[in-house]
């Protein structure tokens, strides 16, 4: 029984001892669990900062589906689907001083670079920064977002002055920090979306990624907010453009139909505007604004003069360059009706032509008695004012999701008398209409869209 | 489709048009976000408002200063609180959006406060070497006067108002790669509490179990504790307003309740919390 006792002593003192020494001591434990702490304190800055790198880029975007209806019986087919846009804007934030974006948009067939643009902010007073690639044009319309944008599509004369709003070139901006003053100064080949013909009438500006000429365009914009008390602000300002082409045909005729100027290959072109602007922000009852802008002034285009050969005469006739005066407003009206819905209303007015009237259009007199360096350039549809009248209603089901019902009704400066302007037309079932669209009268361009748009 | 006739379509949209005149933003239930300087204070305005207006329903929470302004800009709350102003490009989406240019409403006003660790013997330092100091230029402690040891700094986010606020008054740069980030004053004041040689910045509510620095405009200026009298004649040299935004004019149970906040019943709960009135 002694025996029994001892051994059973034996074995409680070994299972004791053992269990004692695989027990870590209070220390121990908290050097482990201190040490577990540290490793996932390393762990984590690791991880923050791989993913502060991650916030350094920013990606937003917006894409727009639309049905249309076409009143216009000249357009076939007369409704139709389609994709407006789908765009993806990245942005990389390396240093509080530098940013790089770039906006490629995809449309079904079709991929190209809307923006690609580096800026570099001034670090010492936070007032001047330089932009340098492609990136929308200084102007208040233009520089709205389309995802922001009340009515479907800009209005007449930006759309024209200003086709595919971007623009090749460096802008230099200054926005002092306490004063409400924007001021833009850029520098751009001034040929982005306009057709540039060589002496032989081809089009060079296919992939619109260099300039044709050594002229560069001036553009200059200028706006100041002021702030009205408790009624709201008034943003106001001015807008200038100074641009040449380089002339390759040896005449051009002014946009009365008379002047002639004799000019030599390579000589400039002008073409020169000034706008003013001003956007009113009143809360009345909810936010209301009025915004406004007129711009006048001298558009261009380049003909071509294909250079014969001694002793002969060349295959094509040339066409003269061409300078248009030109005016042209827009006038919004636009009221948020509670928190999800807003109603706008813009009329817009372009005339492309302001040395004469409708009525002029076509008359013998305003045509060319040059048929031979003037081909082409006759008084005609591109001469006549256009006048629209756009209503839209928008609901915001959240802020990324927008449903829009524009309707645009479009009028047309008339010619004198009928039969003086007038287009054929081919129906949806094949039949051509001969002189279906005579511009004595006004030809119905109305257009309905629903748009539907997402955002984030 | 048959054309539609003009006039019809003009008269029916402008009678829409005057419909929304009668959609007059008016908040039954209000909703608050932004600024975490100024949370304690909103959910204290909010509780003793909802305790003598049983029918008001007031949401509030933090996230700071440029998180709240995003969200009034998406109509995700009513009031966005800030510890900074407005930027341009906020107002402009806010323009875009709403045609507004937003309502700013001065609440209650803050001294960015300077926390230091108890045992830390620098007492005063200026703006300058404050800048200094989060730019990363001045690394050790004994470059101010102190300790020979290694600073370690602690800043908030850059959603941050008073993380914008400081930069612009204080560091006017870039804050040092060591700067540590932390999501909220109340993290920035634990950090320092257990940190001897930390370094941190805030609003002066959160300032418990820590040492004030006292701040001197420069050199040659008197150094000053952020204090009411000296926040009030703007002696403490980073003094700033807090504000709430709208997006537009108050009606209704908003305007009530902002009228509240600016009433003295609603001003005495800012100094109760330990903030300073702006009347």
């Amino acid at each position: 029984m002694k025996r029994i006792s001892m051994i059973a002593l034996v074995l409680v003192s070994v299972l004791f001892f053992k269990a004692n020494a695989q027990e870590p001591t209070t220390d121990e434990k908290l050097t482990e669990v201190n040490d577990k702490i540290n490793g996932l304190t390393e762990r984590l800055a690791t991880a923050e900062s791989d993913l502060s790198k991650l916030t350094k880029i920013k990606v937003s975007g917006y894409m727009q589906a639309q049905y249309q209806y076409f009143e216009n019986p000249s357009i076939q087919p007369n409704n139709y689907f389609s994709l407006r846009r789908a765009r993806v804007k990245f942005t990389y934030e390396m240093t509080d001083g530098v940013k790089f974006v770039l906006t490629p948009e995809f449309v079904p067939g079709n991929l190209s670079v809307k923006d690609a643009y580096v800026v570099l902010n001034d670090r010492w007073s936070k007032a001047f920064s330089i932009w340098a690639g492609k990136f929308n044009r200084l102007n208040y319309e233009v520089e709205y977002s389309s995802s922001s944008r009340e009515l479907a599509e800009r209005s007449t004369v930006i759309r024209t002055l200003y086709p595919g709003e971007r623009a090749i070139g460096a802008k230099l901006e200054y926005n002092p920090v306490n004063v409400p003053l924007h001021v833009q100064f850029a520098l751009l080949n001034g040929a982005d979306g306009i057709t540039i013909n060589n002496v032989s009438g081809t089009n060079l500006n296919t992939t619109e990624n260099k300039d044709f000429d050594n002229y560069k365009d001036i553009m200059v914009r200028a706006t100041y907010n002021l702030q009205l008390g408790n009624f709201g602000g008034l943003d106001f300002g001015a807008h200038g453009y100074f641009g040449s082409f380089k002339s390759n045909a040896l005449k051009t005729l002014s946009s009365d139909y008379k002047t002639i100027e004799d000019v030599k290959f390579g000589d400039a072109v002008k073409r020169n505007w000034l706008g003013g602007e001003f956007q009113l922000f009143a809360d009345v009852l909810g936010g209301m604004s009025i915004k406004g802008e007129y711009i006048a002034g001298k558009n261009a285009s380049i003909g071509y003069s294909p250079v014969a050969a001694a002793g002969t005469t060349a295959a094509i006739p040339g066409v003269a360059n061409f300078q248009n005066n030109f005016a042209g407003y827009y006038l919004y009206f636009i009221k948020n009706l509670g928190k999800k819905n807003q109603f706008a209303f813009r009329y817009d007015y372009y005339d492309p032509n302001t040395d004469i009237t409708g009525k002029d259009v076509t008359i013998t007199k305003y045509t060319s008695a040059d048929a031979v360096t003037l081909k082409n350039r006759v008084s005609g549809k591109s001469d006549l004012a256009t006048s629209t009248f756009g209503f839209a209603l928008h609901h915001y089901f959240d802020d990324n999701l927008r449903v829009s019902l524009n309707y645009e009704i479009v009028q047309n400066e008339k010619v004198g008398s009928a039969g003086l302007l007038t287009e054929d037309y081919t129906k949806a079932d094949g039949t051509k209409v001969v002189k279906g669209l005579d511009y004595s009268n006004v030809i119905n361009q109305n257009l309905l869209t629903l748009r539907i748009q997402a955002k984030f | 489709m048959k054309s539609l006739n003009i006039k019809s379509f003009a008269i029916v949209i402008i009678l829409l048009g005057m419909v929304g005149f009668a959609f007059a933003p008016a908040a039954d239930r209000i909703t608050v976000k932004g600024s975490d300087t100024m949370v304690i204070l909103a959910q204290k305005w909010a509780e003793v408002y909802m305790k003598s207006n049983p029918n008001a329903a007031i949401q509030v929470t933090g996230g700071g200063s440029g998180v709240g302004i995003s969200a009034l800009i998406n109509g995700a709350t009513d009031i966005a609180n800030a510890s900074r102003k407005m930027k341009p490009t906020e107002k402009d989406k806010l323009k875009a959006r709403y045609n507004t240019l937003g309502v700013e409403v001065a609440c209650a006003k803050d001294g960015i406060t300077v926390y230091l660790h108890p045992s830390n013997k620098i007492k005063e330092l200026s703006i300058k070497q404050l800048g200094e100091i989060f730019k990363g230029n001045i690394k050790n402690w004994k470059e101010v006067g102190g300790a020979d040891a290694d600073i370690k700094l602690y800043g908030r986010e850059n959603s941050s108002g008073t993380y914008v606020f400081f930069q612009e008054t204080v560091v006017k740069g870039d804050y040092a790669a060591s700067c540590q980030t932390l999501p909220g004053t109340a993290a920035v004041v634990n950090a320092v509490k257990k940190d001897p040689n930390a370094i941190g910045y805030g609003g002066a509510a959160y300032a418990e179990g820590i040492e004030l620095c006292k701040v001197k405009k420069d050199d040659n200026s008197p150094a000053y504790l952020a204090t009411a009298e000296t926040i009030k004649s703007n002696q403490y040299p980073i003094t700033r307003y807090l504000f709430m935004y709208l997006r537009n004019k108050p009606t209704g149970a908003m305007k009530s309740y902002i009228d509240w906040i600016l009433s003295p019943e609603g001003q005495k709960l800012v100094v109760e919390m330990g903030y300073f009135p702006v009347k």
